[in-house]
């Protein structure tokens, strides 16, 4: 019985594992040969370098500056859910053309990636852009230059990627409100519970396994997203945007020096894992199934 | 919450404005959301003539809806077997199941690229396809889902002589119908929206895909952004589509029926 | 012992793997090694059809693909197919996928030494001294700056110019004379008197951007005699403070991030007389002569670059040859894709000049290219001017930093304009910087 199990356990998973092993761990055992050589993109020859490229990141000023950012910019991670939480909660209710309405805030996500940085870059735009006319007109007489002020790249960023995660958040929240028994929050209206206390005290702890997993595979993807950052800035200006993954895209395609870029990615990998370690032991605490 | 749903269409709304904008129109600032004189000659060129788009788009479609529809049912098979069947390192194996999922994409291109030309599909959709069907991000989803599902269910179906198979194909499958379309919308936009995968992979222009297909809109010193836009919206229209067909399952699947509580 | 064992396990695998699809395989481990000085097997049958497959940076409408069916309609045996690839770090790294799998790639253009120079290392481009049917030193003028281990992977096409693009009404205006030489503080000067309301007195195209930086170095070093840095030169500090004094006002030029983050269109910013210099090159003459997309109706005049060393000695202008074509290692066509780039050097790829490419091959007559260059809109430029930027004597140079030192020198001034850090320590960390990068790759 026991030993069926194990096989069938493995029947279900092995098409995904079969997967998994071809595109992801063999692929991640040469990169990680890869990170002790001095391969260059292309090249025929290399050679074993022992530690000297992980030596390297370790004095390499880029690296700690990146790293500063990747955790200003994961900030944005957290806010974004709660906000997608509060937003799904509303449009799970009957309001008015809700269907629109999820479907709005669904468009960030798939809109074009050109169009998103374009307009926000003239949201955000110093002299003539919205935003700024809005802090002025509200008596902020020195308005941050946000994507063009290495102080304040960092926020302009993180509040498009809040906008931008919004919507993919909120309809995987909205997924699982629908398994919340309506008959449950009837019994708990019944009860006096006042609105607030129904999605804090009940909703959000129902919803608990899936804001763990939002919270892991957002800080996930966030950590490896670069894209946004190529399209706005480039890193710049000087490397007050310039992430972890955006330094390893740079070094590995820009630069070709794949040995280099496999040791940060690797250091990227172990940032990752701490992170996500915390969350996972942490989750006993919070998570219920 | 009107205010950030229009926020969330600005730029939606910027794209196709530009579509019919004319090049000198494109950096007027403020920005004129309604172009003085609209040109169609954008749309025009993308669905006729040498620049079509529609192999592009043809060659997405395909690309896109069978990674999509091959990532859903892997997934859920996979979530089934981590979450429903109890087996010696099933936990310890999911684990680095979310582990891989950790590795910065960047440094997989150049393995991945031997390991292609080994299988015989570099420069072949497959080449995209079959890693497109492995989404470890999707084995996770299916599994919050299905541990949300208490396991007496599945169990008391066990015990009443029902095989694995069964439970999964006629209990959970069900059960899962909106985590399922959920799954299927974002997974779709990511492949519908790959560009990287597309541009290592894939050499041959009649494979070319949507996101490979708009690098034809960046020109030498300048990016033309009327004709991108112009391309750009009209492959928003499938994800659409996608959405609302999803939206059916996401919220007709199991409002009424209890499962929780 | 292991890890040599390791190792060559392990290039075997990459490259083996990588580079199966070559037909012709890889005995050597330089690619560039086995150069065809004997005869293509596939050229000496003159009945076979063959096509060739050429990849280059300029999309197809804007001049290739009239090249190309130029050359198909006289060659039917030997037809050329061009795939446009985008010349940016993405584009690049698909030139280079295709180049190591052993697709179609006979011919490719390396848009600077850097990118040859990699593609030389990993064995993809040939070594044209095989051929001794055409000098290419005698043929193009100013070539040898291509030259890698003192011979030719790549031959340069073009020649390449920098220099300023005067709104010719507003300098009348102003009573301005147009320069012939000059320095940077009379640039500011100029533009501060032209700038006016809501327009620039000066735009500044990104790429030729840092140039004058590059043309200090290049005068006095990027490194000193004893091999560190010397990209700290007060020339740079000059550079820096001038611009930023320009950029204060927001108006006598545009505010360095300003342009970066709204990807300011600066052709099209002079072309509609928003701005009244513009620091750019021949590749504008696309946009100035679209009267469609871009209508105006003053005239466009040039000047050369401004210096910044006060004496003219000091000063060299960029320019030089680009766009260099190297014929793949791997080609089964080497020679019929070598009679190809003969051609197209030596006048085929007039089609590019309306494009802002002028041919470098001294088989090309100065005035054809002129008149093809200017077209119909010939009155709307300064001729006179015009002459004294493209066709001139002076000492060139071409810019061939590595990207890593482009970038860090960018990081930097970026830096400095956006008044994070000031002068003094700009320069300091540019050459400290720089220092690491020399350290790092062994020199």
């Amino acid at each position: 019985m026991r030993k069926k199990q194990f096989w069938v356990g493995y029947a279900f998973i092995a098409p995904n594992l079969l997967g998994v092993l071809l595109f992801f761990v063999i692929p991640a055992a040469v990169s990680a040969v890869l990170m002790f050589t001095d391969w260059q993109f292309a090249s025929p020859v290399f050679h074993f370098v022992g530690f000297d490229n992980i030596k390297r990141l370790l004095h390499d000023e880029q690296f700690y500056t990146s790293l500063a950012n990747t955790a200003l910019f994961l900030a944005s991670v957290p806010v974004s859910i709660a906000l997608a939480f509060l937003v799904a909660v509303v449009l799970n209710r009957s309001v008015y053309l809700k269907s629109l309405l999820r479907a709005l805030y669904f468009l960030p996500y798939i809109t074009n990636g050109v169009a998103v940085a374009f307009v926000w870059m003239l949201l955000f735009q110093p002299k003539l852009g919205p935003i700024n006319g809005l802090l002025r007109s509200i008596g902020i007489e020195n308005p941050p230059g946000w994507l063009t002020s290495p102080d304040s790249v960092m926020a302009a960023i993180d509040i498009i990627w809040i906008w931008f995660m919004l919507g993919y958040n909120m309809i995987i929240y909205l997924a699982a409100l629908q398994e919340i028994s309506p008959e449950l929050l009837e019994a708990a209206k019944m009860d006096g519970a006042r609105k607030r206390q129904v999605v804090f005290r009940i909703m959000l702890p129902l919803v608990s396994p899936t804001t763990f997993m939002l919270l892991v595979t957002g800080l996930i993807m966030s950590i490896k997203t670069f894209g946004i950052f190529e399209a706005l800035t480039q890193g710049g200006p000087g490397s007050s945007s310039l992430i972890l993954s955006l330094y390893v895209y740079k070094t590995a395609f820009r630069y070709y020096e794949i040995g280099y870029a496999a040791a940060i990615s690797w250091a990227l990998f172990a940032v990752i894992l701490f992170i996500t370690a915390i969350q996972w032991f942490g989750q006993k605490k919070w998570v219920h199934y | 919450m009107l205010f950030f749903a229009i926020l969330t269409v600005l730029p939606f709304a910027w794209m196709i404005s530009t579509s019919f904008k004319s090049p000198s129109e494109v950096f007027d600032f403020p920005i004129s959301w309604i172009p003085a004189n609209p040109v169609w000659e954008h749309h025009q060129k993308i669905w006729t003539g040498s620049a079509s788009f529609v192999p592009y788009y043809l060659n997405s479609l395909k690309v896109s809806l069978i990674s999509t529809i091959g990532a859903t049912v892997l997934s859920a098979l996979a979530a089934y077997g981590f979450t429903k069947v109890t087996f010696k390192g099933r936990d310890t194996l999911f684990v680095f199941y979310i582990a891989m999922m950790m590795i910065p994409p960047q440094v997989l291109f150049v393995p991945k690229f031997i390991i292609f030309k080994w299988l015989g599909i570099f420069n072949t959709h497959w080449a995209l396809i079959l890693p497109g069907m492995i989404t470890i991000f999707g084995v996770f989803m299916m599994r919050q889902f299905f541990l949300s599902i208490p396991n007496e269910i599945s169990e008391s179906a066990y015990i009443d002589g029902a095989g694995h198979a069964r439970i999964f194909l006629q209990m959970m499958l069900p059960l899962a119908k909106p985590a399922l379309a959920t799954l299927a919308v974002i997974d779709f936009s990511w492949h519908w929206n790959d560009f990287e995968n597309a541009l290592v992979f894939l050499i041959s222009r009649e494979l070319y895909t949507v996101p490979l297909g708009l690098q034809n809109f960046i020109l030498e010193y300048n990016v033309d952004y009327n004709g991108m836009m112009a391309a750009a919206s009209a492959g928003i229209l499938p994800m659409l589509v996608v959405f609302f067909i999803a939206q059916k399952f996401i919220i007709q699947g199991l409002s009424g029926t209890a499962v929780k509580g | 012992m292991l890890k040599k064992k390791m190792a060559a396990l392990l290039a075997a695998v990459m490259m083996g793997t990588a580079l199966a699809g070559c037909s012709t395989g890889m005995g050597t481990t330089n690619g560039s090694a086995n150069a065809s000085g004997t005869p293509a097997a596939s050229s000496a049958n003159p009945d076979e059809k063959i096509t060739l497959t050429m990849w280059g940076g300029v999309p197809a409408e804007s001049g290739p693909q009239a090249v190309v069916d130029a050359w198909n309609a006289e060659n039917p045996n030997v037809q050329v197919k061009y795939e446009r690839f985008v010349n940016d770090d993405a584009g690049n790294l698909k030139l280079d996928t295709a180049l190591a799998t052993g697709q179609d790639a006979d011919l490719f253009v390396s848009y600077s030494k850097t990118l040859l120079q990699r593609r030389v290392d990993a064995g993809f481009a040939l070594d044209l001294s095989a051929y001794s049917d055409y000098d290419i030193d005698e043929n193009i003028p100013g070539a040898d700056e291509w030259k890698i281990d003192d011979k030719y992977y790549g031959m340069p096409t073009v020649k390449s110019n920098f220099f300023v693009w005067f709104n010719k009404e507003l300098l009348d205006e102003a009573g301005l004379p147009l320069p012939e030489e000059w320095t940077w503080q009379e640039m500011k000067a100029y533009a501060e008197k032209l700038k006016g309301d809501k327009r620039y007195g000066l735009v500044q195209h990104t790429e030729p951007f840092p140039d004058p930086l590059d043309s200090v170095s290049m005068k006095f070093g990027y490194t000193k005699a004893d091999g560190t840095s010397h990209m700290d030169h007060p020339l740079y500090g000059e550079w820096m403070e001038t611009l930023k004094s320009m950029m204060d006002d927001g108006w006598t030029t545009v505010p360095y991030a300003e342009q970066v983050t709204s990807k300011m269109p600066v052709d099209t910013v002079f072309l509609s007389g928003e701005a009244a210099m513009l620091n750019a090159g021949t590749w504008i003459f696309r946009s100035s002569n679209n009267m469609k997309d871009n209508p105006r109706t003053f005239k466009i005049a040039f000047a050369p670059v401004p210096r910044l060393a006060e004496d003219p000695a000091d000063y060299v202008t960029r320019g030089g040859t680009g766009d260099a074509i190297s014929i793949n290692a791997n080609s089964k066509h080497k020679d019929a894709a070598w009679t190809f780039l003969k051609w197209y050097a030596d006048g085929g790829m007039l089609p590019m000049v309306p494009g802002g490419r002028l041919p470098a091959s001294k088989a090309v007559d100065a005035d054809d290219t002129m008149k093809l260059l200017l077209g119909e809109n010939a009155d709307t430029y300064d001729q006179e001017s015009l002459k004294r930027v493209l066709f001139n004597d002076d000492v060139k140079y071409s810019r061939s930093l590595p990207q890593q030192v482009m970038d860090l020198r960018q990081e930097e001034y970026e830096n400095f304009f956006t008044g994070k850090k000031d002068v003094q320590t700009t320069l300091a960390d540019i050459a400290r910087r720089h220092n690491e990068f020399l350290k790092q790759n062994g020199s």
